[in-house]
Parts: C-alpha cells; structure tokens; sequence
C-alpha cells in the first residue's frame, strides 16, 4: 500500500464508540448505533458503511497492534470488517458493537499472524521504521526500540501498544486477545521491564 | 513494579517512540479510500451471494414445477378414484325389502273389528 502512515500521535481513547448507547439521532447528531446495527443487519450496506466509517480507525489501531505491518493491518481489517458482515445476523444489538467488533479485528489480526509466522523478521524494521517527523525525538530511540519490539513476545508487543498507545484497558485486551486479564497486566507489565531494559542506554543519553 | 514508576519521565518518552511508530495515517482521503476498499469487498460477498442463489434457482425452479405436477396428478387421482367408489356404491347397493310391518297388536284389533262386522251380518 503505497499510503505512508504519518506521525499523527493518537490520543487514548476509550474502547467504546461515542455513538453506542446513544438515543435516537446519537450526541452530535449521529445516528443511532444501534439502528444502524439493526438497519445494516436487515441488509441496508449505506448503514454498513456508516459503522465501517465510525468504527474503521479504531479497528485499525486494534489490527496494528497485533499484527507486524502496516500493510497488514488494513488487511486484517479489511478481513474483519467482512467477517463482521457475515456474522451480523448473530449479533445481539443491544450488546456494544465497537466490543464485538473490535474481537473479531484481534481476531483477524491474530490469523493474519499465524499465517505469516514465517515472515523474515529483516521486514518488520522495514515497516516500522516509518519516518519519524517529531524532530524533538531521537533516531537513535527510534531504532532501538523497533529493535527491542522485535524482541518481546507478539502478545507482549499488543498488549503494549493496545494499553500504551491506544488506550485500552487489561479487560478490554484480554476480551480481545482471548486471555484473562490478569494475564494482559503480566503481559503490559513484563513488555515494559524488557523494553525498560533494552532502551535503558539510548534512554540515558536523551 | 508499580505504576508511578512505569509513568516517570523516561517511560514516557518510550510511551512517546511506540505512539509515533503506530501512529495510524492522517487524513480523511486515507480512511474514505480505506472504507472504499471494505465496502467494496462486502458488496463482492453480496455478490457471491446472489450468484449462489442464482446458481440454484434454475434446479429448484425444475424440482418444484415437478412437485407440482406430482401433486397435481396425485389430486386428480385420488379425486377419480372417489368419484368411481361412489359411482360403484350407488350402483352396487343392495336392494333394501320394504317390509309393511304392521304390528300385532294393531292386527289383532282390525281382525276383530272385521271379525264383528261380518259376524253381524
């Protein structure tokens, strides 16, 4: 995909959507979740497109997260936006959406991994080493920490950045990642003494 | 380890590197062009859909021309075959003797009205 992702520091935010549970005509008027839900489970693709725009880059950020690439991300969400199609009519309207969804993207991406297990690690710099356009950041960081992400464990590298970057809670990551919530804190917490420890050098010098 | 820790200033800036590393794209053209692309796949799986319907309309629309005419052959038999059993059970039916049965009582009085009046002549 030729689209170079851009710095663009995303603030956390919580899991679910700001149109879920909202009442009719939604907060800032936007539609109602839920109708949209029911709308695009009776077959209407336009209320399909309006939960794949409100919901797209979160799914996004939750596929990045797991997977190593870019590239494979929009893959696994594109992957996860058609098997929440075909399993729309199984879906219970009245649960949150952005919940479910959200599992089956982890889902996806988690496939995707397993697929290519076998990818040379050589691309994963490749791919991470995305320009880095915060000039007050170091190169030196930049590179060691891809390095070190290399080094953690796949969970370990999602629930990091699932907490760290996109804000999730340990129950949120378990629910999606398929593990106790216990186990995403002991994940989080072991992810960050490894990195702690690998960057502990460059991060002196900064 | 606890948390205050994992917030100090160092643990921030690492925090800082991996959001800027999965930093997702900006841009609203990306994520309409990203949308463009999932709709797209949906519509093909819409497709499928309807092409795997297609495919079995044709032998379903000649199964159930054949059950009909079945049913319909089934119905005029056995509308036939009711038609011939009524047919025959008018036809066949035995003839009923029409007794005039007079009781005996009735009897005994006649006669002896009969009786009285010839006997007085």
């Amino acid at each position: 995909m030729d689209a170079a992702p851009v710095i663009d520091l995303p603030r956390p935010a919580p899991m679910s959507s700001p149109v879920e549970g909202g009442g009719a005509g939604g907060a800032k008027g936007r539609p109602d979740e839920r109708a949209l839900v029911i709308a695009a489970q009776r077959g209407n693709s336009d209320s399909f497109a309006a939960l794949v725009r409100v919901h797209e880059r979160r799914a996004y950020a939750v596929c990045r997260a797991i997977v190593v690439t870019h590239e494979d991300a929009e893959d696994a969400v594109q992957e996860g936006f058609l098997h929440a199609f075909k399993a729309l009519d199984r879906f219970l309207p009245d649960q949150p959406f952005g919940a479910w969804l959200y599992r089956i993207m982890a889902n996806a991406s988690l496939d995707l991994v397993r697929r290519r297990k076998v990818r040379d690690a050589d691309e994963l710099p490749e791919t991470l080493a995305m320009p880095f356009r915060d000039p007050g950041e170091s190169d030196e960081l930049r590179r060691r920490l891809t390095e070190s992400l290399t080094k953690l464990t796949d969970r370990q590298r999602s629930v990091i950045v699932l907490h760290d970057v996109e804000g999730f809670t340990h129950g949120e990551i378990g629910g999606m990642l398929g593990i106790p919530e216990g186990t995403a804190r002991s994940d989080l917490h072991h992810a960050r003494a490894a990195l702690r420890k690998m960057l502990k050098d460059v991060r002196s010098d900064l | 380890m606890s948390d205050i820790e994992l917030h100090s200033n160092e643990d921030d800036r690492i925090v800082h590197g991996l959001r800027a590393l999965y930093a997702a794209p900006a841009g609203d053209g990306y994520w309409n062009e990203l949308e463009a692309r999932i709709m797209a796949r949906v519509a093909d799986v819409e497709l499928e859909w309807w092409s795997e319907l297609d495919r079995w309309v044709r032998p379903a629309m000649a199964a159930a021309a054949v059950l009909i005419l079945a049913a319909g052959v089934a119905m005029f038999r056995a509308h036939e075959v009711e038609s011939e059993i009524a047919a025959d059970n008018m036809l066949s039916s035995p003839t009923v003797p029409v007794a005039t049965a007079v009781r005996p009582a009735l009897q005994d009085d006649r006669d002896a009205v009969l009786r009285f009046l010839f006997g007085h002549k």
